[in-house]
């Protein structure tokens, strides 16, 4: 089990950074996809069934075809190297190594002192395991959490909204394909 | 059985890695992508402390964190097409003043 966790947290690792360092962005949106798929392998891993299905089909499988959709549409070039002044990479990488080696201390040391010294408790999960099927989720989502899910529809359909007047194409009728007075 | 202080640790990282990238790239589609790389280190962390404590509301929240995010990279990506639009390119350091 541990190998298998070492060898998707590897894969997580690769193409984190892969998306941070690649100059190409179509590069950086497949290391994410691949990010995406290995963390819903671990959703997987810690039985939260229904979310890892959810993330492959709305994370994977819509949010960067969108991202890869806008890429290909745009035409994003590859970025060029910058050519001077690597200051603010330099310091924002040894910060980031810094915070990152702070909080990994921090979970580190609570595996011992967790809940009065109870560490196979956090090695295992809470005794009696949980069920993360669709079922249990759909049970909790419908009777607690019944107006964020009301209000998530208003929130998407907000979204639809806006998406669609801010990427419309504002133009005169000159480039549209079809006049929009009856030509003479 | 892989403690859950594993996931945590690999959810701190995955975060940093992406704040890292927020900070350092200048071209706004991999900003955006870095910020989908740390909403993804923070469902990671909801979903292990939910098998930590058993209770399942953790994975209700990464639910809408879902949604959320979905919305936020839809709304996000029609404002790059648009300031595209304007002003054909989409580094972060050219589109640094309010008026056009």
């Amino acid at each position: 089990m541990i190998v298998l966790f070492s060898i998707m947290a590897l894969i997580v690792v690769v193409s984190a950074l892969g998306v941070v360092l690649n100059r190409n962005p179509v590069y950086g949106a497949l290391c994410l996809v691949a990010n995406l798929l290995t963390v819903a392998g671990f959703f997987a891993m810690l039985d939260a069934h229904f979310l890892a299905a959810v993330q492959i089909i709305v994370y994977a499988g819509a949010i960067m075809v969108l991202f890869l959709f806008v890429i290909m549409l745009l035409n994003f070039k590859v970025e060029p190297r910058k050519g001077k002044g690597y200051a603010i990479e330099i310091f924002t990488w040894a910060s980031g190594f810094v915070f990152a080696a702070v909080v990994a201390r921090v979970f580190w040391g609570a595996l011992r002192g967790f809940r009065g010294g109870q560490a196979e408790i956090m090695a295992a999960g809470a005794p009696g395991g949980i069920e993360g099927s669709v079922k249990a989720i759909g049970k909790l989502l419908y009777t607690d959490y019944l107006f964020p899910f009301e209000a998530s529809s208003v929130l998407l359909i907000a979204a639809i909204v806006g998406a669609l007047m801010l990427a419309k194409r504002k133009g005169t009728s000159q480039d549209t394909l079809a006049p929009s007075k009856p030509v003479r | 059985m892989v403690p859950i202080s594993f996931y945590l640790i690999l959810a701190a990282v995955m975060f940093s890695i992406g704040a890292i990238g927020v900070v350092v790239r200048r071209s706004a589609i991999v900003v955006f992508m870095c910020i989908e790389l740390m909403l993804n280190a923070v469902n990671l962390t909801f979903v292990a402390f939910s098998k930590l404590t058993g209770n399942l509301d953790g994975q209700v929240g990464v639910f809408f964190v879902m949604v959320v995010a979905a919305a936020e990279a839809a709304v996000g990506l029609a404002i790059i097409i648009s300031v595209f639009r304007q002003t054909k390119s989409i580094e972060t350091t050219e589109v640094a003043e309010l008026k056009f």
